[in-house]
């Protein structure tokens, strides 16, 4: 790959990151949720391994551990929407509920959906990376076998 | 090989003890319930479906609960023994040994809720549980061509039949409202229908019990390992059947025509299967034979009627089933003994083998029933019962019992007497259950009242009214003494003039097999298998004939529809105001790609274009006032087309490249875009009738649109996809972490990383 | 402006299923995905209101509605995850029969066929 891609590839990564957290955090007040997110954030680092490659993409331990990010997400989801059962509500009943200030962070309001879209974030993350993973092993693969 | 090595007895002995424990406290539990009046178990089980769960240990119960577990005691004991042998012959792990215990004491365990159950649908599971577990047991030889046919032979004629008796249950249910067994022997009243459940009841006893024309499933089932012959098809699963009959004796008895129908196929069974024993050279065979002959008896005491004979039937299965089962056991001995399964290869085993000879002649004694065993009263009963009917089935009676003799006879003698061909020593345990059984049989002849009495006691549960059953050594000339003597002379001529019998029943065999049920079975089956291939044929072979299939029917069906109903008014064209300009522009590019995807030949060039497409959609979104629906789509379009480039990657080019050279021919030139075309049209009427229906005039949106604000979102959809809706997008994330699963098992072979 | 929308319903279902019936999976994967987009655009013109985004702070004038513009977010993911679990469906059939072919695996799976009847036959 081009010295060019590659440099535009390490100087994407963080700004496209930023969006995402930022489509993640502002989509209670504008456009944006949860799934947005993690689709944005797992293209920034699927540029990364069309730069530079898988091996060295994945020296980060980060990106290792996101595909079981994957389902930690979804047994959070699972969690979130089960927890009001111990109380006696319906599935999914968030808190604060209606009427209640909630805490702010700033302007960023801590709600229960707010934690629902997060686990949707990390779940699509970790989940569009297993998929990039596993295809790129495969290709490697594939090369092994048959130079092209 | 007898020994199997120390290393794995390990593996044998827990599961071996296991079940022997549990045979011994089910035997133990049953007695001392039984000795202390019964009992009866009482729950609701599916109150919509009047369904109970109801068990009680009444005598006919109690009978054959005892005689389950009881004859699993030395069967599991004999098995300890046998199968780490058995196993070890075919060179199979220990491993597998456990499983063969499990589903001995599943089969124990539904023979013995199937006896004290007192509740049609409860009746049909234990039944249909006795089956499987059969089935299983059979085909435990997983290798043998021969075990897995025996094995779905004798499930499908007992599971067909079976759907019979749930017919009769629900015939009986739909007349007088219950399932439950007491209360239908009250409300029950002799005429069509009840003649009709009686029958469908009937059939599936006797497919069952193995009796004609159903009895072909059984000498094929000796393909199962000894103790499963031994305890199943001698004592147990072949007893359901007659079981089945005790226990719903009073809506069988009322209709003598049901009763005519059962001396009919008892008296067959009796005579087809002593005269093909007698031509049986293999020694499981021969048993098998005799097992389904000696059930005839029951079935004829059953046909004939009355107390006397419901006492007889349950006196006789206890003896032949404790009989059968160790002349089974000893047939399995000999065979480890010997290496050889035929009587012509054997002979002469008496001296190398005492115990094993006394025991079983003990057992062929009691079949035979001569005196100093049970059986001798098993027959001095059948013979009263018969008496009682008159003198043809008084002679029938003799002659039947004639035959055995005359076929276990040659059976014992071929074993144990004549020129010693060579044997091993047998280990004791292979060789201590046949002596307990032997010697249960002959104290049982010297002490018979347990035995009389709890026959007596399943007499009373059949016809519901009080019996007796008096038996005792009489040295007089009663007529059923007289009658066993007349039984034993020719018993004892036919064993001594072979050629009297030798050529009719080598000949009613070959007739048997040419003509017999049984190659109506296999030629049924094999009609039914080229049926489904043709049906497989017609459905499945194509996975384009299927979806054109579907989609041609669909589009006539929608276009037949069309013209029929009156469309005046139902399809609004709609206002297009100016600033929907953009969006009717976006909905022309999406359009133009779909045409332009179907005329792409290269795979990468069809990327582009489907990549075109979903961001000319994400356009449509945006211009429909949905920018978060927008936003998505955008980004799985990116996504999606990554991932098709990725996948296109990993295909070698020339294989990518003939897909894109070929050319359709033939018919499929026209067909194909005509198929298209009328599934467009299709799409587009449905969609136009759907969406000009007129709107309701309060929608669940316009509340969400006002409660958003107190769910603290002011993105009304973020709102609804978090919270509102929020199970939804539950199970949207959960099909992504399946997708994930999906393409990781597929890619890595289910390594994540 | 229910006209419009059904007719390109109809044009994109059209095409799907014309490409449904080739014999090369990845068409066939992609009619399924053109397809799907003929059912999403149903699904959002199917809303009760057209009009400016629901976000509040909302403005006088029609609201668009915000409860089909979530379902078509739903379908849009559960589309994605199906079309990339099919795509590398297809990868793995072509690893197993090395063909992507159609007509070639119909052709194999019914000499698979015989070559089992004729063993069943001689058992």
């Amino acid at each position: 790959m081009s010295l060019l891609v590659q440099g535009l590839a390490r100087l994407l990564l963080a700004p496209i990151l930023m969006v995402a957290f930022a489509v993640l955090v502002k989509g209670y007040a504008d456009v944006g949720d949860g799934f947005a997110a993690g689709a944005i954030a797992s293209l920034a680092i699927l540029l990364q391994y069309i730069a530079f490659g898988r091996e060295q993409t994945e020296r980060t331990l980060a990106i290792r551990l996101l595909p079981a990010a994957a389902f930690v997400g979804l047994l959070s989801a699972l969690a979130i929407a089960a927890a009001p059962l111990a109380s006696g509500d319906p599935l999914l009943t968030h808190r604060p509920g209606a009427g209640t200030e909630p805490i702010h962070l700033g302007t960023l309001e801590l709600i229960g959906a707010f934690a629902f879209d997060i686990a949707v974030f990390l779940l699509v993350l970790g989940a569009t990376l297993g998929i990039i993973h596993a295809i790129a092993r495969e290709a490697e693969r594939v090369e092994g076998i048959e130079p092209r | 090989m007898i020994d199997a090595p120390r290393g794995r007895a390990a593996a044998h002995s827990l599961p071996a003890a296991v079940a022997i424990l549990a045979a011994a406290t089910g035997f133990a539990a049953t007695l001392w319930s039984w000795s202390h009046g019964g009992g009866v178990l009482d729950l609701p089980w599916a109150a919509s479906l009047d369904i109970r769960l109801r068990f009680e240990l009444d005598g006919l119960g109690a009978l054959y609960t005892l005689l389950a577990t009881g004859v699993a005691l030395p069967v599991f004991v004999y098995a300890a023994r046998y199968l780490p042998a058995h196993l070890a012959q075919q060179r199979r792990p220990a491993s597998h040994a456990p499983r063969f215990y499990g589903l001995l004491v599943l089969f124990m365990v539904s023979m013995a809720g199937l006896a004290m159950a007192q509740d049609m649908v409860v009746l049909f599971v234990f039944w249909d549980l006795t089956a499987v577990a059969s089935y299983f047991l059979i085909a435990y030889d997983r290798h043998e061509d021969s075990a897995r046919w025996a094995a779905l032979m004798a499930l499908l004629v007992t599971g067909v039949s079976a759907v019979l008796l749930l017919i009769g249950a629900l015939v009986l249910y739909a007349e007088y409202g219950t399932f439950s067994v007491p209360e239908l022997f009250e409300r029950a009243q002799p005429g069509g229908t009840l003649t009709l459940a009686g029958g469908l009841i009937a059939v599936a006893a006797l497919a069952k019990s193995a009796q004609v024309p159903l009895h072909f499933w059984l000498p094929r089932a000796m393909a199962a390992p000894t103790p499963v012959s031994a305890y199943l098809h001698s004592a147990a699963m072949v007893a359901a059947g007659v079981l089945l009959l005790g226990r719903l004796y009073p809506l069988i008895e009322p209709s003598a025509l049901l009763r005519d129908g059962l001396l009919v196929v008892g008296g067959v069974s009796i005579a087809v299967g002593g005269v093909i024993a007698l031509t049986r050279d293999e020694m499981k065979q021969l048993l098998a034979y005799s097992t389904f002959s000696q059930y005839g008896y029951v079935v004829f005491l059953y046909g004939l009627g009355g107390a006397k004979a419901a006492v007889a039937a349950a006196f006789y299965v206890i003896s032949h089933a404790l009989a059968k089962s160790a002349l089974f056991l000893t047939a399995g001995a000999v065979t480890q003994a010997t290496g050889s399964k035929k009587l012509s290869e054997v002979g002469g085993l008496a001296r190398g083998l005492p115990l094993l000879a006394a025991a079983s002649a003990a057992a062929a004694a009691a079949i035979v029933a001569l005196p100093l065993t049970v059986g001798f009263f098993a027959d001095e009963l059948f013979f009263a019962a018969a008496l009682e009917r008159g003198p043809w089935a008084a002679a029938l009676a003799v002659a039947a019992a004639g035959l055995t003799f005359a076929y276990l006879g040659r059976f014992w003698i071929a074993i144990f007497l004549g020129p010693p061909t060579p044997s091993r020593r047998l280990p004791p345990a292979m060789l201590v259950p046949v002596a307990a059984l032997g010697a249960c049989l002959v104290a049982t002849g010297f002490w018979p009242e347990p035995v009389a009495s709890l026959a007596a006691a399943a007499g009373e549960a059949s016809v519901r009214a009080p019996t007796s059953a008096a038996v005792a050594y009489h040295l007089d000339a009663r007529s059923e003494n007289l009658m066993a003597l007349a039984t034993w002379s020719i018993g004892l001529t036919l064993l001594v003039l072979p050629m009297l019998w030798r050529a009719p029943a080598g000949a009613v065999a070959r007739l048997g097999a040419r003509v017999g049920p049984e190659r109506l079975y296999a030629a049924g089956l094999r009609r039914v298998n080229r049926l489904s291939d043709r049906v497989h044929d017609l459905e499945v072979r194509d996975l384009r004939a299927r979806v054109a299939a579907v989609l041609v029917p669909a589009g006539a069906l929608v276009a037949l529809g069309f013209l029929a109903t009156p469309t005046a008014g139902s399809y609004r064209v709609g206002e297009i105001a100016s600033r929907d300009a953009a969006l009717v522009l976006m909905l022309a590019l999406a359009c133009v790609a779909a045409v332009a995807a179907t005329l792409q030949n290269h795979h990468l060039t069809l990327t582009l274009v489907l990549a075109t497409l979903g961001f000319a959609l994400a356009g449509v979104y945006a211009f429909f006032g949905a920018p978060d629906v927008a936003l998505v789509a955008v980004v799985v379009e990116t996504l999606l087309a990554l991932l098709l480039f990725g996948v296109l990657a990993l295909i070698p080019a020339q294989v990518l490249r003939r897909e894109a050279e070929i050319r359709t021919r033939g018919s499929r030139r026209w067909r194909d875009p005509l198929i298209g075309v009328v599934s467009g049209l299709f799409a587009f009427v449905l969609a136009w009738g759907a969406l000009s229906r007129p709107a309701p005039e309060r929608s669940v949106a316009a509340e969400h649109i006002e409660l958003a604000p107190d769910a603290h979102a002011k993105d009304v959809v973020t709102a609804i996809l978090a919270d509102f809706r929020g199970l939804d997008t539950l199970g949207e994330v959960t099909v992504v972490a399946v997708a994930l699963i999906g393409v990781v098992a597929l890619l890595r072979r289910g390594r994540l990383w | 402006m229910t006209l419009i929308p059904a007719l390109a319903v109809g044009v994109l279902f059209g095409c799907g299923a014309f490409l449904l019936l080739k014999p090369d999976l990845f068409r066939i994967v992609a009619g399924i995905v053109l397809v799907a987009h003929a059912a999403n655009i149903a699904l959002i013109s199917s809303g009760l209101e057209r009009g400016q985004s629901p976000i509040h702070p909302l403005a006088e004038g029609p609201v668009s509605d915000p409860l089909v513009q979530a379902l078509t977010i739903t379908a849009l993911v559960i589309g994605f995850a199906v079309t990339a679990l099919l795509l590398c469906l297809a990868y793995g059939i072509y690893v197993s029969s090395k063909t992507v072919d159609l007509d070639d695996l119909s052709h194999a799976e019914a000499r698979d066929e015989r070559e089992l009847e004729r063993e069943e036959v001689s058992v």
